[in-house]
């Protein structure tokens, strides 16, 4: 067994139909029905998604083209004033501010988010049974916390006057944290809510990639122990490629949600977040329900589109390129 | 494979886009109003129960096949709400509306105009100023004035008696003074504030502002003038300052949200807060009943020994939606809440101040409430603008204050940022 040469690519390439050998049949009719049939199989649900999707993001970027207050919302008649909203977020210094910190906060979530979701998925491989079964109930019990509860708990345990997180701190000599306010300073401020979304997200990534590294065949780990590989190198060089695929897709996955957090920051900060808290989700929402400008506030939406929109084009190449390699 | 890529492509798109248009979108409302029922929203604590079935059933006999639906709103998330009802072909009849929002809904054409109504009102003539004024919009009367509330000092007389304070301070000088007997009398009290007063609490930080003759902006024509830079102010703030610095351990950049609870845990002697309050603070549930004979209550004193600052006068209008199908019926709801009959119940079950002159003194006799309808009688209001909402949802009162009791920024400057913010909102074109 332990002759067997270590080759990443053979495992993937076993599964799936080899389209190559499709091509040489003789029947031109079967041909291209053979082609079509991929675009059969997708246009229900491209129709399903373009009928939900296309029309809000029709409206969301005419929207973002007009002058659209409280009056023109109860007239349902907005005025035309093309890219003025744009211009006037591009030279807003605090519309900047705003991407830079979401952007940094998606790379801080996602990046802590993905390592601990691994080691946990890693950790649930390796546990007995019965811890297996308690860990991935405790990560059951997270996910099935409603969000909104979930962020008023974490409220409490960081309060200024009754937080238990503060009193157990401050009780085990960490800090003195007795009146001690985490949102004074938004650095501090986002640490709490980047601890909370990726408590959030943990039970999902680390379900998910556990049983992605079910996936990976025990006879190449075993192989590769054999060639005298650590459990670093066998990580690195056998369980990562089989799974990249999955790490795509969660690190997309994960892109999209925490760029657009929204309930974390408003409700753990009362509904009246300062300026220091905008992400681009609240951003947008401000200015479209509390200072009742909807056209702006669509038009900043539409940048958070785009955004994510290049920031899963790149997974989206990066997963179509691992599928070539997959052939 | 090739399909499974498209797939997913498709996948990984549609979850990009189904994310961002469910990050920008709020909570949703579905008020469907069918023949016969009339909706109101009512905002959380304003009448009490017993007060709503009160008028349901009045309004039962005069109407015996309406139904109606009144629903609890919360104050934190309501402008959205708002927002979103009056946009949608179906509103809610009968809104209660903060009357600091009446502005920016009446101009928006939200609601419908009760001038040629306003006879049939009973006290529609003794109406409290500061209220009927909120109700006017561009010379149009936009609502129907609900219940007034206003601010004092809540003490523990107790705290009081033991640092050898026999009388509650009567100047802004004695107020500072003894709350500082009352710091050095707690000194062990680690967690003790003589006046607690968290950062972001701006209604109670205007009588400061108001008492020295400043403002936060003063019309002139059409033009709005920011004024929380000038001297009266800065004064007013300077002090307030002063004494959150000496006096109190409340969260410099927190809100009030949470203060009744915080003083019922015993280590505050002080309280700027709303006469409905007390309620919160000796119920069984929520607070603690023993306080009751502990409690007094004093107007904010004025610099000026002797006399008394001026407070906000906060409160509730009524207002009909002008796409209400129901005009009448959501008209003859309106009369009742605002008749005599259910006003003096406001006053004496809710502990609110009514909505006319004519009852203001139904609670004289009331020690604790008696001392917030007094402290009415010297209140103002902020700019009667529809741009005033947005000055609020900006932060910018709160941003200020903080930034100066946490001394991120000296008294001139963060007055001076925050008076551009205000001019530059309260100017903008809607």
């Amino acid at each position: 067994m332990c002759a067997a040469p270590m080759t990443t690519e053979s495992a993937p390439a076993a599964l799936g139909p080899r389209t190559g050998t499709l091509a040489t049949r003789p029947a031109r009719r079967r041909r291209l029905s053979v082609r079509a049939a991929p675009y059969l199989l997708i246009a229900p649900t491209v129709l399903v998604i373009a009928a939900v999707m296309a029309y809000p993001l029709g409206t969301l970027v005419s929207l973002s083209l007009q002058h659209y207050g409280l009056r023109e919302l109860l007239a349902h008649q907005g005025t035309w004033v093309a890219l003025e909203n744009y211009r006037a977020i591009v030279a807003d210094s605090l519309f900047w501010q705003v991407v830079g910190r979401s952007v940094l906060f998606t790379g801080a979530g996602v990046a802590i988010s993905m390592v601990l979701g691994t080691l946990l998925a890693l950790l649930m491989e390796r546990v007995s049974g019965p811890v297996r079964l308690l860990l991935s109930g405790g990560l059951i019990f997270v996910w099935a916390t409603p969000v909104v509860v979930a962020i008023d708990i974490w409220q409490w345990m960081f309060d200024y006057e009754f937080g238990v997180g503060n009193w157990l701190l401050s009780n085990a000599h960490v800090a003195n944290l007795r009146h001690y306010n985490w949102f004074e300073n938004p650095l501090q401020g986002f640490a709490i809510i980047t601890a909370l979304v990726v408590w959030g997200a943990l039970p999902f990534l680390a379900i998910t990639l556990y049983a992605g590294l079910a996936q990976v065949p025990r006879e190449l780990v075993e192989a590769a122990e054999c060639d005298g590989a650590g459990p670093w190198h066998i990580f690195w060089q056998v369980t990562a490629p089989i799974i990249r695929p999955l790490f795509l897709i969660l690190l997309s996955l994960s892109t999209i949600w925490d760029f657009q957090v929204f309930n974390q920051v408003w409700i753990m900060l009362n509904s009246r977040p300062s300026s220091g808290y905008y992400l681009m989700g609240v951003y947008s929402y401000v200015e479209s329900f509390r200072v009742d400008q909807f056209g702006s506030g669509a038009a900043i939406a539409v940048v958070m589109v785009l955004v994510l929109l290049v920031a899963t084009f790149v997974y989206i190449r990066q997963m179509a390129q691992t599928g070539e390699l997959d052939r | 494979m090739r399909t499974q890529h498209l797939a997913r492509a498709a996948a990984v798109l549609a979850l990009a886009l189904a994310g961002v248009a469910c990050g920008t979108g709020g909570s949703s409302s579905s008020s469907s109003t069918q023949s016969g029922t009339l909706t109101v929203w009512l905002m959380n604590g304003s009448a009490p129960p017993s007060v709503v079935d009160g008028v349901n059933a009045d309004f039962k006999t005069q109407h015996p096949n309406v139904k109606v639906n009144v629903q609890i709103q919360q104050w934190s998330d309501v402008t959205t709400k708002l927002d979103t009802a009056f946009a949608g072909s179906t509103p809610p009849d009968v809104v209660e509306l903060g009357n600091t929002l009446v502005a920016k809904y009446g101009a928006a054409g939200a609601l419908a105009d009760v001038s040629g109504r306003k006879s049939g009102y009973q006290n529609s003539g003794t109406w409290l100023q500061s209220l009927t004024d909120s109700c006017v919009v561009s010379g149009k009367l936009s609502c129907v004035p609900y219940y007034a509330g206003s601010r004092a000092i809540v003490y523990r007389k107790d705290m009081f008696a033991s640092a050898g304070i026999a009388a509650p301070p009567a100047s802004m000088a004695e107020l500072m003074a003894d709350g500082q007997k009352l710091m050095a009398a707690n000194s062990t009290d680690a967690d003790y504030s003589a006046l607690y007063f968290p950062g972001k609490y701006w209604y109670a930080a205007l009588p400061f502002i108001w008492d020295f003759g400043g403002d936060i902006a003063t019309r002139s024509g059409s033009q709005w003038k920011g004024t929380l830079d000038s001297s009266g102010s800065q004064q007013g703030l300077t002090t307030l300052a002063t004494m959150v610095a000496k006096l109190s351990r409340a969260d410099k950049t927190g809100d009030e949200a949470k203060q009744d609870q915080a003083f019922v845990q015993g280590h505050i002697a002080m309280l700027i807060a709303n006469g409905w309050e007390i309620g919160v603070i000796t119920d069984p549930k929520t607070g603690d009943p023993t306080l009751k004979d502990k409690l007094g209550v004093f107007p904010i004193p004025s610099h000026n020994a002797g006399q008394v600052a001026p407070v906000f006068l906060g409160g509730s209008d009524l207002g009909i939606a002008a796409k209400s199908k129901n005009q009448d019926l959501a008209n003859d709801w309106v009369k009742l809440l605002a008749n005599t009959k259910f006003q003096t119940q406001m006053a004496t079950v809710g502990q609110v101040i009514p909505n006319t002159t004519t009852l203001l003194d139904l609670n004289k006799d009331q020690p604790l409430i008696g001392t917030f309808a007094q402290a009415a009688k010297n209140s103002r209001f902020v700019p009667n603008s529809p741009n005033w909402a947005n000055v609020e949802s900006a932060n910018v009162l709160p941003d200020m204050l903080v930034s100066i009791f946490s001394a991120k920024a000296s008294v001139p400057q963060a007055t001076a940022s925050a008076s551009t913010q205000v001019a530059q909102i309260l100017n903008a074109k809607s």
